[in-house]
């Protein structure tokens, strides 16, 4: 029964913090917020079962690429730029489409529900058994990835770097 | 068990969230931070269902998704900055260059 609790309220914190997130004016609370939504969904991993992406969540999304939206927001002082309001036909359809969306995702996942009870059997799963099946049948799709943060990296500094900016201008 | 329904409702009702705030913002910064909740909540659905199906593929995935974000914050928030230098402001609709 206690699962059950903890997955309300963990879901309510999730889903309150996200809405923060899209509504709030000023970009330092919504980056604030997004990161207590995520803390939420670590939660939601320990309740399926794997604790090891539970940690990669906190450790890789809440800690580094949320310093790193924190980061920039304060580098270019966003929060005291005024954000203008969309056109209200925008706001409208945007408002109204993602609504529609959202309830009929709900609606039909709840109506014809996919899963509708849980597994028999627990599936606890270890970083050594991730580790083993990523280092066997993952090892190409791994070394893919160190390549593509290791052309992340690269972008990043000549994106940023002092020349990009003077051959745009010029 | 908590039923694998619950926590794909709760990925839905994210993922319409992360919609919303792409549609309705106009801060690239936060543009961007909806485009990682829609992530995030697909990143849950994965993982409800290698729960539900005891495979380890959705698990390595989830991994695999982490990685491909991390690159894509720091590529895309490079180019917040770069746009911020010539234009002084993140809002989207200002970078309009290559608009006809």
């Amino acid at each position: 029964m206690i699962e059950f609790a903890v997955f309300f309220f963990f879901a309510a914190v999730a889903v309150i913090f996200a809405l923060v997130v899209v509504l709030h004016r000023n970009p330092v609370v919504g980056a604030l917020s997004l990161v207590a939504s995520f803390f939420a969904l670590a939660v939601m991993y320990v309740l399926l079962d794997a604790p090891f992406l539970a940690a990669l969540q906190v450790i890789v999304y809440a800690g580094a690429i949320m310093v790193l939206f924190l980061f920039v927001i304060m580098l270019l002082n966003l929060q005291y730029q005024r954000e203008e309001p969309t056109r209200p036909i925008q706001q409208f359809l945007g408002y109204f489409g993602s609504a529609a969306f959202g309830v009929s995702l709900v609606y039909y996942i709840s109506k014809y529900a996919v899963i509708a009870s849980g597994p028999k059997t627990r599936f606890v799963t270890s970083a050594k058994t991730i580790g083993i099946r990523l280092f066997e049948a993952y090892i190409l799709p791994f070394e893919m990835v160190s390549i593509l943060l290791l052309a992340a990296i690269v972008g990043a500094l000549v994106l940023t770097s002092k020349a990009a900016g003077k051959q745009v201008t010029e | 068990m908590i039923p694998t329904a619950w926590f794909l409702i709760l990925s839905a009702m994210l993922f319409a969230i992360g919609v919303c705030g792409v549609l309705t913002r106009k801060n690239g910064i936060t543009i961007f931070m909806s485009i990682e909740l829609m992530v995030n909540a697909v990143n849950l659905t994965f993982l409800a269902y290698a729960r539900e199906f005891h495979q380890l593929h959705g698990l390595i995935f989830v991994l695999f998704i982490m990685a491909i974000a991390a690159a894509e914050a720091a590529v895309g928030l490079a180019i917040f900055i770069n746009l911020f230098h010539h234009r002084e402001t993140i809002d989207v609709d200002e970078a309009n260059l290559m608009h006809w």
